[in-house]
């Protein structure tokens, strides 16, 4: 391992306890976010200076353990036996000082560097709880400090402390007993190791414990050498004749040990006031997870938040609009002046500027959405929502844990089918991966907007929400379908901290906000750019015709799909075309229709101009809702197509996937468009 | 052994006896703090879906055909 002059910081701590916020708080906009080599779990990294020091700070997942079953879990021990890290910052929750300090015996069991950092310490003194620091850092023999991460508070302590576990290298000295019979089991299998290996003394401390729980990553270790054979069986043996001894499972065995020992801790530093009053959290809870109530209020909130999306996204969209079109027209006079070709002309302002503009004006909503629904996730709401949901997609065959994925289905769908990996059955995956299309992302957002603007511009709240509405609706039931055909599953458990509600720090909900209309920002100048410019030549070609005319070759790949369209209310060979380009990204619809009707299609505030006149021809509001729910519903992005060929490892699923949007798609338009006119829209 | 966890009402604390869940996820509920010997009480327990949980301090949300392959007895 190389040494770097710097130092490497890892940020470990359980969910909810404030740990992206101390992230964010030291490293600022110094952040790198990748991957952990070889997995799919995300790698944040940033830096900051303390004094001459340069420190790499790098936040581990937010784990509730660090004996590893999953990818995230083995994450946190794998860098701190791989990467040697000087310190390790482990942050908890001073309210729950018992939950939080599981990891922590963990961290030091590993060896790591620790220095303790007690967040929310002035919530905890609200609720009655005070803690000896003093104490507890002489009991573990660490530094203790208390910071408040949202305020930044305590900082330079914790800086201090870093700094001089940095540089002392000292290895803390932690040794749990865990009773007779296990100690002597834990000997056994290191006189083994012993025996047959050269570990270092804490390499065999740590394999040993390891090896009796089950370890993913010590067994890898193990399996790759000659004795692997004998040690497994020697372990095997050993686990059974404990489990006998203490009719317990061997996690529970540990476990329970574990806590033991950190109950004796708190007992010393914790002082809890008895009488307590009812927390706040607690009768929020009351009606959040109400069991009538539940449901009803995750909707008025979800509505109320895209009728405050639309409320303040308007006057920042309207800037833009205006900025885009002041650009168009600058950079058409800047090309008359300079005597471009009149191809060029087209090609940058119809093609670019009218594909790529009619994209960038749906930044702020995004960013808005976003900033709202990270106020959800971060105030502790979200897993509320989990909870109440459980009930309902039971009912529909997905299985409560499969709301995660979806909730971030709402965002992109390709990290939401990639988050069922948490899912531990392959059905109740490929079931939840199957159903993620239906729900409408962020990309699928532009078009609704520009439909609502046009043809709904009094009432977009409702019709936006009748969307969502629907997706859910659909992802619901094709759930209870797939299930039916794919078989009963035994379901993935559900299990989930409800943490306490807490006010999100707004800088943490605006690094969210920035992430996602990065992303859209990044699509609108690659793959929509591109795609913008193809559109621009198939409308330009043959040469001669009229731009964006029937004649061109566009108006002919259009002509020819746009009676399958017809019975749906949009057989018109602009959306035909919109429709296919869709599939490579369903922004590129948006940027579609802009190249092709011209650059002022930018209507998504109230200011309908000329050209919106003729997307008003083309559609009428009953068929421009029925285009909406075709877009929400038909095949899904080709980036989602991709990663459920990953995923499934076959081309059957995507294949699967691409048919069945589809058919449903059509049925749903076709029903909405038919029952509609005859009921006279 | 006791009864499934199901079975209790709000406010009951419980002494948790047998967790019969697999062993991955019993792994998992351990290292949340519901392992045999642990106490815990109950926060919420409709009539379907989920039950809340209080353990070590933190509410728990837990599904309910989990929560019925877990058994205890009343303190």
């Amino acid at each position: 391992m190389v040494r770097r002059n710097n130092v490497l910081v890892g940020l470990a701590g359980n969910p909810n306890v404030g740990k992206t916020t101390l992230f964010n708080a030291l490293t600022g906009s110094k952040q790198h976010v990748g991957n952990w080599p070889g997995k799919t779990v995300e790698k944040k990294e940033g830096t900051f200076t303390y004094g001459d020091v340069q420190c790499v700070l790098v936040d581990l997942p937010g784990t509730y353990s660090l004996t590893a079953y999953t990818e995230e879990e083995a994450v946190t021990s794998d860098f701190i036996l791989d990467e040697n890290p000087d310190v390790i910052i482990h942050i908890v929750d001073a309210g729950n000082l018992e939950r939080n300090l599981f990891i922590t015996v963990q961290l030091l069991e590993l060896g790591a560097p620790v220095v303790l950092a007690l967040n929310m310490v002035s919530q905890a003194q609200s609720e009655g709880i005070t803690i000896n620091q003093k104490l507890l850092s002489e009991l573990l023999n660490i530094p203790v400090v208390m910071i408040d991460a949202k305020r930044q508070g305590g900082f330079k302590k914790l800086l201090d402390e870093t700094n001089t576990v940095a540089k002392l290298h000292k290895k803390p000295d932690l040794k749990l007993t865990y009773g007779r019979e296990v100690n002597r089991t834990l000997k056994r299998i290191k006189d083994f190791l012993i025996d047959h290996d050269t570990f270092t003394e804490q390499e065999q401390e740590w394999l040993a414990i390891k090896l009796l729980e089950d370890d993913v990553r010590s067994k890898k270790i193990i399996r790759q050498k000659d004795y692997a054979r004998d040690l497994e069986r020697l372990v095997r043996e050993n686990v059974v004749q404990l489990e006998n001894i203490y009719g317990k499972d061997i996690h529970a065995l540990l476990a329970s040990t574990r806590f033991a020992f950190i109950r004796g801790l708190t007992r010393e530093v914790v002082h809890e006031r008895k009488d307590k009053n009812v927390s706040f959290s607690d009768t929020v809870d009351r009606y959040l997870t109400n069991k009538f109530l539940g449901v009803p209020l995750f909707l008025g909130v979800i509505f109320l938040i895209f009728e405050a999306t639309f409320y303040l996204s308007n006057p920042i969209i309207r800037f833009f609009e205006s900025t885009i079109a002041f650009f168009g027209h600058s950079l058409a006079l800047v090309l008359v002046k300079y005597g471009a070709p009149a191809w060029v002309e087209s090609l940058l302002i119809d093609g670019v500027v009218g594909g790529v503009g009619s994209i960038v004006a749906f930044v702020p909503i995004i960013g808005v959405l976003f900033f709202f629904m990270a106020f959800l996730e971060d105030s502790g709401y979200m897993a509320r929502v989990a909870y109440v949901m459980d009930k309902f997609m039971h009912a529909f065959g997905l299985h409560g844990k499969a709301f995660i994925p979806f909730v971030l289905g709402f965002g992109c769908n390709v990290p939401g089918i990639m988050a069922t990996r948490t899912l531990q059955t392959k059905k109740d995956r490929l079931l939840t991966m199957l159903v993620i299309p239906f729900v409408t992302c962020g990309a699928r957002l532009p078009v609704y907007m520009l439909f609502v603007g046009v043809f709904f511009p009094e009432h977009r709240g409702v019709v936006i929400f009748s969307i969502y509405l629907t997706s859910i609706i659909i992802s619901m039931l094709s759930g209870l379908v797939l299930k039916k055909i794919l078989g009963n599953s035994l379901a993935s458990p559900f299990v989930i901290e409800l943490p306490r509600y807490r006010v999100p720090s707004i800088k943490g909900m605006l690094i969210h906000a920035w992430e996602r209309v990065w992303i859209f920002i990044k699509k609108a100048g690659t793959i929509i750019l591109v795609f913008s410019m193809i559109i621009w030549f198939l409308a330009s070609f043959p040469f001669g015709v009229e731009y964006g005319s029937e004649q061109s070759l566009v108006g002919a790949i259009g002509k020819t799909v746009a009676p399958l369209l017809a019975p749906l209310g949009f057989g018109h060979w602009r959306a035909a075309v919109a429709l296919m380009f869709g599939f490579v990204a369903k922004e590129v619809i948006v940027s579609t229709f802009g190249t092709l009707y011209g650059i002022d299609m930018t209507v998504v505030s109230n200011s309908v101009t000329s050209i919106a006149h003729s997307f008003q021809t083309d559609f009428t509001p009953l068929s421009a809702y029925s285009f909406m729910l075709f877009v929400l519903l038909y095949v899904p992005c080709i980036a989602v197509v991709a990663v459920i060929k990953r995923e499934t490892h076959s081309y059957k699923w995507p294949l699967f996937l691409i048919v069945y949007t589809t058919a449903i798609a059509w049925s749903v338009s076709f029903m909405v468009f038919q029952i509609g006119s005859l009921l006279g829209f | 052994m006791g009864k499934s966890l199901i079975t209790f009402n709000v406010g009951e604390t419980v002494s948790i006896r047998c967790v019969r869940c697999g062993r991955n996820f019993t792994k998992r509920l351990s290292d949340l703090g519901l392992f045999d010997g642990a106490l815990v009480t109950i926060l919420k327990n409709d009539s379907f879906g989920p039950i809340i949980l209080k353990v070590l301090g933190s509410k728990i949300a837990l599904g309910r055909g989990e929560a019925e392959k877990i058994y205890g007895e009343t303190k």
